[in-house]
């Protein structure tokens, strides 16, 4: 009798081990197809930029090329307007990203901490939000027109003043959050302390919400690198940057391919080693507050 | 405390409330620049009125909710699922995660005109991939609803990403304890995140798919290099729309009468997170 | 020794500075000038950039755009007069600011300046004009154009010597005989390339685009009748041709695939004689672009800004750029179709595209462009890409071209224009 019970709940264990064993191979396989699915558009913008023209379009598609060239990036290296568009697009993104994190977290703190009225809280949000999302394809021309007044065209300070409108609400929406999470003891021992209130901030709050604050600036530089309307509509030669030279392989008459992957592959890469490095920042820092135990 | 907010309040509002407010004025104004250099003056409401009985202006409208639609149901829910299927803190976890986000670090642009060669329904590699087990891929780019189907495939594959870094972030973040009290009191693990992670991970939810929905219905730079709003207005969405009336066609009182209405609504959406959030304040 | 070579140093600095005073009225002066980020007419100026300056003491400075972002730009820069741009590349996309354009009249009178360019390309249309005056000079000239295969030709004892559509898919209809049971196909053209379809309509129609009262028009029978027989093209065009671009069109081409292709020849020009990139080398040519309409013409003009402080210098800047050694050089450099007949008529290069060059001439000579603004061609290609692909009928995309239309203006320059090329309704 007993001995019929053991064996019974073998076979039951045996049973789960291999519905789980089924069930972890079926996790392997979707994370498998995702991966994949992720991969192989990137690597085939890879191979498409080492093919020759006329493996462009073939049918079937070249998916191995029988040569590799690098004439593309030849080209492109060798073109002075390239290193151009990346010392003004790395200039652009650090200054916005710069600026944004400073001014966002600031603002965010100093509304989260001003005791205001949450409808006054909310008002001020609403219109960094609205700011935030308003279709800028309706409002480039009237900002060529003010940074023209300003005589700012065609510098980098167009682009980044342009991109802040967009990113320093979002990441004050952001912070805000997180602020409003952080729980005030945590200040008031500062407070007795006789901290004022920049070295509460500092001292205090900044280290809590460090790793926020990293994710916030790891999206805003992914957004601020790969912009292009305000771009391509205030800068010209000297302030031109990446998102429009891969946009210039688009002409009236068709798509330069090669040279076109081969810009994306450059212009994709420092994001991608930057994502590459940032990664574990992004997914400890944005939780956006809104999930409390 | 107010001097932390000046800074950013001065670049936002000083440097956006100029374009904004003239847009405003634009909405209720007649002006193309490529008929006169300077308004032709005051029409009251009519550019609005215009707007929303233009057989084309209705035309992008149903087609970005078609595309943002079916956009957002499938990118939430492959987040979702891929965010609990990536949990844990193992290096192949990691590095999964990791690779999962790339798509979302790529310009729109490169991402639009990858897409378009990888869908060509020829020399594409899509349909080749789909030939190989036995099955005639469409005209993706070429066909009026396959070519919707192409935007919403392209704004999935680059923003799922996003979903499942915000979604797994908050995973990580609800406390071990609540899920280990469901476990003793025999919850299954369908059970508990119903009932216990679903409800946690709500506002959270609702604020990725607002902020979603709002940044896929103005996405121009992907639908431009990939399809370019075509066949015919097949893909040609309420942003392609007001881009095309801004900047292609310079008729700014148009422009700026779509933009607003675009706003009532995003005004709304944005304002249904705050009245879910309310609760918190 | 030291002071020996400081000396020889400064001698050579100051020396062209003297050179400055005299040779050089401009030196000094500025001149911004844009082109299309394309590779090829940007590239071809930064090549002269160097020289340029040297002859001429001018800084340049050369803007180069994304096609759509060159067309905002120009705009934007006119009719706010913001005066960025001293030379501005463009052709009627941007018609509507040409009231703003420094005539060139007297330039050219004082310089006499001039050259052999193509007989019609000088006539207003092709060139810029603006109330009578000169404003805009082509620096580049391609019409149009439909390449067939000689081989196939031949085996099938056809000649390509039509005059007009019908004549051409009579000839198709003969070509789909002899190539039944080959994966050829008679015909190919990069339909999915949605604002392409345009150009062969205008091919096939013969009556105004501009009514008598200056407003965006077509007559009704013609356009329902060239509609319909551009649709019927379709029939001798590879199967699912409504998804092809202009790349894979080409490709359709160059591997063989078609007898003929209605085209931009000088997109496929350099490539059909390349071995590696073509199948067809030496076996095909370029064939009258059929009537009555005419060949559709892209011709970027330069225009000088009115907004612009140094005119002469940027005169001196197009005088540098469009000549026919420069338009020869790019031809065989960059593939820019030239505006000059002395390109066509250099004795090597017949010799070399001897399969192109007549006809090419010709459809030169007959081409014209059309009084659009960007909008009115967004209009008027997207209703016709919903008629190619089947979701509206001929009657509906008319109707629907011309409700949009009615919202528009057409700019006085256009009107102008559309005058000059007999593109307007008598009145």
């Amino acid at each position: 009798m007993q001995l019929g019970e053991g064996l019974a709940k073998q076979a039951m264990k045996r049973q789960r081990s291999v519905k789980q064993r089924a069930l972890a191979l079926a996790h392997g396989f979707i994370l498998c197809i995702a991966c994949l699915v992720v991969l192989i558009p990137l690597a085939y913008l890879v191979i498409n930029s080492v093919k020759l023209p006329r493996e462009f379009l073939t049918v079937p598609p070249t998916i191995l090329p029988s040569a590799v060239t690098f004439e593309h990036y030849r080209d492109l290296f060798e073109d002075s307007k390239t290193l151009r568009h990346f010392r003004n697009s790395f200039t652009v993104t650090l200054w916005t990203t710069g600026i944004t994190i400073i001014c966002g977290t600031l603002a965010a703190y100093g509304l989260a901490r001003m005791r205001l009225a949450a409808k006054i809280l909310a008002g001020v949000t609403f219109v960094f939000l609205f700011i935030r999302f308003y279709p800028r394809v309706t409002t480039v021309i009237p900002y060529f027109l003010v940074m023209r007044e300003l005589d700012l065209l065609d510098t980098v300070w167009a682009i980044i003043i342009g991109q802040l409108g967009i990113t320093i609400p979002f990441v004050t929406w952001l912070m805000l959050v997180v602020f409003q999470d952080l729980p005030r003891e945590i200040e008031e021992a500062a407070v007795v302390d006789g901290a004022s209130v920049p070295q509460r901030f500092w001292r205090v709050v900044l280290p809590i919400v460090m790793p926020s604050v990293s994710a916030a600036a790891i999206l805003t530089a992914f957004l601020s690198w790969n912009e292009f309307l305000i771009a391509s509509s205030v800068a010209r030669r000297k302030a031109s940057v990446l998102s429009i030279a891969v946009a210039g392989f688009v002409s009236d008459k068709g798509i330069q391919w090669g040279p076109m992957a081969a810009m994306s592959v450059v212009m994709i890469l420092p994001m991608i080693v930057f994502a590459l490095f940032a990664q574990r920042y992004l997914i400890r820092g944005i939780t956006f507050g809104a999930v409390k135990g | 405390m107010i001097l932390f907010v000046v800074p950013a309040f001065i670049i936002v509002v000083a440097v956006q409330f100029y374009p904004l407010a003239y847009s405003a004025f634009l909405s209720v104004t007649d002006w193309v620049l490529t008929e006169s250099q300077t308004p032709k003056g005051f029409v009251g409401l009519e550019n609005f009125a215009k707007e929303l009985s233009d057989e084309t202006f209705r035309r992008s409208v149903r087609n970005s909710v078609y595309i943002t639609g079916g956009a957002l149901a499938l990118q939430m829910t492959l987040g979702i699922c891929l965010a609990y299927l990536t949990m844990g803190s193992s290096w192949r976890m990691r590095a999964i995660r990791t690779l999962l986000i790339l798509p979302m670090v790529i310009a729109p642009v490169a991402a639009g005109t990858l897409w378009r060669i990888l869908l060509n329904s020829r020399a594409g590699l899509v349909n080749h991939v789909l030939s190989v087990i036995g099955i005639k891929g469409p005209e993706w780019l070429a066909h009026p609803d396959w070519a919707i189907v192409s935007v919403i495939l392209l704004d999935t594959w680059q923003w799922t990403p996003f979903v499942l870094l915000v979604v797994g972030a908050a995973i990580a973040s609800i406390p071990d304890d609540l899920l280990e009290v469901a476990a003793i009191d025999g919850a299954s693990r369908w059970q508990t995140f119903l009932y216990v992670e679903l409800p946690l991970l709500m506002p959270l939810l609702l604020l990725t798919l607002v902020f979603r929905m709002l940044e896929s219905l103005l996405s121009l730079d992907s639908i431009y290099s990939l399809t370019f709003g075509g066949p015919g207005y097949s893909t040609y969405t309420l942003t392609y729309y007001i881009y095309t009336l801004g900047l292609r066609s310079f008729n700014f009182g148009a422009a700026a009468a779509s933009s607003w209405i675009f706003m009532v609504f995003a005004s709304l959406s944005i304002g249904l997170v705050f009245w879910y959030q309310r609760r918190d304040w | 020794m030291k002071k020996a070579i400081l000396f020889l140093l400064i001698l050579t600095l100051l020396l062209p500075a003297g050179a400055l005073a005299q040779d050089m009225p401009h030196a000094g002066a500025e001149v911004v000038t844009n082109f299309m980020q394309s590779g090829t007419y940007d590239v071809g100026a930064e090549q002269l950039e160097a020289g340029f300056e040297e002859a001429t003491g001018i800084e340049l400075e050369i803007v180069a755009s994304p096609f759509v972002v060159l067309v905002q730009n120009n705009i934007t820069d006119l009719a706010t007069g913001t005066g960025e741009f001293d030379v501005i590349s463009g052709d009627f996309w941007i018609g509507s600011v040409w009231g703003q354009m420094h005539p060139l009249d007297d330039f050219i009178e004082r310089d006499m300046w001039g050259g052999s360019f193509i007989e019609g390309l000088t006539k207003q249309g092709p060139s810029a004009y603006f109330d009578g005056k000169r404003i805009g000079i082509p620096y580049s000239a391609d019409a149009y154009g439909l390449i067939y295969r000689t081989d196939i030709f031949e085996e099938a004892g056809i000649s390509a010597d039509w005059e007009t559509w019908d004549d051409f898919i009579a000839v198709l209809g003969e070509l789909e005989m002899h190539l039944e049971g080959t994966d050829i196909a008679p015909n190919v053209f990069a339909f999915g390339a949605s604002e392409q379809a345009a150009a062969i309509f205008l091919g096939m129609y013969d009556s105004y685009l501009v009514d008598a009262d200056g407003n965006y028009a077509l007559d009704h029978d013609e356009a329902i009748a060239s509609l319909n027989q551009l649709k019927s093209l379709l029939d001798y065009n590879p199967e699912g041709a409504t998804g092809l671009s202009i790349d894979e069109a080409n490709s359709v081409f160059l591997t063989g695939k078609a007898a003929t292709m209605i085209c931009w020849v000088s997109f496929v020009r350099a490539a059909a004689q390349d071995p590696d990139a073509s199948l067809v080398v030496d076996n095909w040519a370029t064939a009258t672009f059929p009537g009555p309409g005419f060949p559709f013409l892209s011709a970027w003009n330069l225009f000088i800004s009115g907004y612009s402080e140094n005119p002469e210098a940027a005169w001196e800047w197009i005088k540098y750029y469009i000549t026919e050694d420069e338009a020869k050089r790019r031809f065989v450099e960059l593939g820019v179709g030239s505006p000059f007949l002395s390109t066509y008529e250099d004795p090597e290069l017949i010799e070399q595209y001897s399969h192109d060059f007549p006809a090419m001439v010709a459809n030169l000579n007959r081409a014209e462009t059309v009084p659009w603004i960007f909008a009115a061609f967004e209009v008027f290609f997207r209703h016709m890409s919903e008629f190619i692909i089947g979701a509206a009928t001929a009657e509906e995309t008319l109707e629907a071209t011309l409700t949009d239309w009615a919202e528009l203006e057409v700019p006085e320059g256009l009107v102008q224009s559309a005058m000059a090329q007999g593109q307007m309704q008598e009145g």
